[in-house]
């Protein structure tokens, strides 16, 4: 029997097309919805994605990576002292104001890595070399960053034209000159605006009025040394925090610096709020859709259960008959609406814009809700089978 | 046992059937008797309204009645839970409807099958007995078709054939003509004739339509919820009603 109710639901392709576009879709709409939900949310960490080391160090009433206060030049040699610490590296990071050579202002996250070690410096460099930026007044821009501080004019066909920054082109950062020796690859941030690496002496001098610039110390552990073990051993001997650079946000048990930045936007901001509501929108719409087209197929067909029932199928029969029907078209549909999911994901994660994190979360939980809506139609399918009396398949 | 009692395939005694609030009561059945015998093709007929179809679903066990016995090859209903007339009707039954209630997305051969896969049968036996009767309804070579793509004779031996696949005893029909044109309608009611003659079937035909009466080896005339009379020759039967 169970391979007739397969049968019966690809019998009729035009409505079973109707059944798994309605599916497929509501999968899509969560799928998407959540993952660009946790791609805004996700910038909120972006520079432990873009600045990259094992330990993060900081003062200990930092709560998230945005919001630096800044220690002591001093803690440096007293990190590099803890047992385990194979190097230890300054870091500042600060927005400051960009001027560009047309006199506009822009906002910049200005990072200042250490010189010796290039701890931290961006993965990918489509232009230049990172060792360029021992040049002096050198700085490095992210590829977007290049884009957004680049120049507006007028092109050959009279439209509006940008012109990004190039390597050679410079700007002004507190009068003082930085010249471009590199272009790099990195990931957007929810707050502060493009990247700009440069050697952590040199952005001491582009924050000329900053007392301190120390924003964090990047650690790498010594062989054998589990990053959380020297989080453990550097916050007892030193008294500051220190932190993973693990960006798993749901692992509770790990001390990481991207999860806390994570849900202290998640609990301190409107953000979750205002973006949320779109993907609980997705979540009703999606809900309401597939519900919507399953409770459909079951009406058209409870005049055919009424007459099997009539000829004596049981309701265990019946009822397992339309689940399979329910939990095959749940599994198709789940299938096409996430794989469509992944191709606009991976389009979407091509341009950075809006941003996607579809973590293996998102897609479990997809799949959940479109089991669940397919077992609820299902059950309610069971129930009005198992009202219609059988002696109604008599009538007309 | 009686030789009598070897005889009847379905007595009912004394059916009382009603439907709606005790307010605003409809009796569909009034101390109804009925009786119909082994190897016989007995025919229900009367007014609309007056309970045709209400008594052939309490024979069929499709309808519970408040009073009254039935008995179909010695097994009495009443008293019988939903699962065991589900049961019943797995094992003995052979629906032909009215409107012929094939499974529009299924195949042919797969709604004959229904009846012998729900009795638990293995889907390859059960498609090969389907093919057989298929077979025998005349319909070889469109086994793989799907019902809408025949005419309405062809649909409704298409019921028949899943009516009998599974060699019920008991074959219940209403109004198994009443949507095809004369002379489908009779072919229809030739096929059913001669695929269920035997001593250990009994066919029971609700039916408006005088044109096959000659089909029928008895003929029941119901009134108000009851048998007033049961006839062996049409044209003893009261008509003006047709
Ligand atoms: N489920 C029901 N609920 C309420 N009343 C019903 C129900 N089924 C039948 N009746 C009533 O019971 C009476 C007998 O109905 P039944 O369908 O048995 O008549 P019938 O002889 O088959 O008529 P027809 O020739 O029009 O098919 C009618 O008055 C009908 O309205
Ligand atoms: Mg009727």
């Amino acid at each position: 029997m169970y391979r007739l109710a397969l049968n019966m639901l690809f019998g009729d392709r035009a409505k079973l097309a109707m059944l798994l576009c309605g599916l497929a879709f509501s999968a899509l709409l969560m799928a998407q919805q959540s993952s660009v939900f946790f791609g805004i949310m996700s910038w909120t960490y972006t520079p432990m994605v873009n600045i990259r080391a094992q330990v993060w160090v900081s003062d200990p009433m930092v709560e998230q990576v945005n919001d630096a206060k800044p220690l002591r030049d001093t803690d440096l040699g007293r990190v590099r002292s803890v047992d385990g610490v194979a190097w230890a590296a300054p870091l500042h990071t600060s927005f400051v104001q960009a001027r560009m050579q047309d006199g506009n202002f822009k906002l910049i996250t200005l990072v200042g890595i250490d010189a010796d070690t290039f701890a931290g410096a961006p993965a990918v460099l489509t232009q230049g070399r990172i060792e360029d930026l021992r040049l002096p007044d050198t700085v490095i821009v992210d590829e977007w960053g290049a884009s957004l501080m680049g120049r507006m004019g007028v092109g050959p066909d009279g439209k509006p034209r940008n012109t990004p920054l190039k390597v050679g082109d410079t700007f002004e950062i507190n009068d003082i000159q930085a010249r471009i020796v590199g272009i790099c690859k990195v990931r957007r941030a929810f707050t502060g605006g493009p990247f700009v690496y440069t050697t952590y002496d040199r952005a001491k001098g582009y924050t000329l009025g900053a007392r301190r610039t120390l924003s964090f110390m990047l650690v790498e552990p010594q062989k054998g040394v589990t990053p959380a073990e020297l989080c453990g051993r550097i916050e007892r001997d030193t008294g500051l925090k220190a932190w993973t650079s693990d960006t798993v946000i749901w692992n509770w048990g790990e001390r990481s610096l991207a999860r806390n930045t994570f849900w202290w936007f998640w609990t301190n901001t409107g953000i979750p709020f205002s973006f949320g509501t779109a993907v609980l929108l997705g979540l009703f719409v999606g809900i309401a859709i597939s519900g919507q087209t399953f409770y459909s197929f079951v009406l058209e067909n409870l005049k055919y259960f009424a007459a099997i029932k009539a000829m004596g199928a049981g309701m265990g029969v019946i009822a397992r008959m339309l689940f399979v029907q329910a939990f095959t078209a749940g599994l198709i549909g789940f299938g096409l609406g996430a794989g469509m999911a992944q191709a606009i994901g991976r389009v979407m994660i091509e341009k950075g814009m809006p941003p996607f994190v579809m973590f293996p979360q998102i897609l479990w939980a997809t799949f959940a809700l479109v089991l669940g809506i397919s077992f609820v139609s299902a059950v309610i399918g069971i129930i009005k089978v198992s009202r219609v009396d059988a002696a109604s398949v008599f009538r007309g | 046992m009686s030789h009598l009692a070897h005889t009847v395939a379905v007595r009912a005694t004394g059916v009382d059937m009603f439907f709606g609030t005790p307010e605003n009561q409809v009796v569909a059945l009034k101390q109804a008797d009925f009786e119909a015998r082994r190897g016989e093709l007995i025919m229900l007929v009367g007014p609309s309204g007056c309970g045709k179809t209400t008594l052939l679903s309490v024979i069929a066990g499709t309808l519970t009645p408040q009073a009254g016995t039935v008995e179909v090859f010695g097994q009495r209903l009443d008293g019988l839970g939903q699962e065991a007339l589900t049961s019943f009707r797995r094992k003995n039954l052979g629906f032909v409807f009215q409107s012929f209630n094939l499974i529009p997305t299924l195949t042919v051969i797969e709604n004959v099958m229904v009846p012998l896969l729900i009795q638990g049968r293995p889907y390859d036996e059960a498609r090969a007995r389907s093919l057989a009767i298929i077979e025998k309804v005349g319909l070889k070579g469109r086994e793989e078709g799907r019902p809408n793509a025949l005419s309405g004779g062809q649909q409704q031996r298409v019921a028949i054939a899943r009516a009998l696949v599974h060699e019920p005893p008991l074959l219940i029909c209403d109004e198994p003509t009443s949507a095809l044109d004369k002379d489908t309608g009779a072919h229809i009611m030739q096929l059913v004739r001669d695929l269920s003659r035997s001593p250990e079937r009994c066919v029971v035909v609700v039916t408006h339509d005088h044109r096959i009466f000659r089909f029928a080896d008895r003929i029941a005339e119901m009134e108000d919820g009851r048998i007033s009379r049961v006839v062996d020759d049409p044209k003893l039967l009261d008509t003006s009603h047709l």
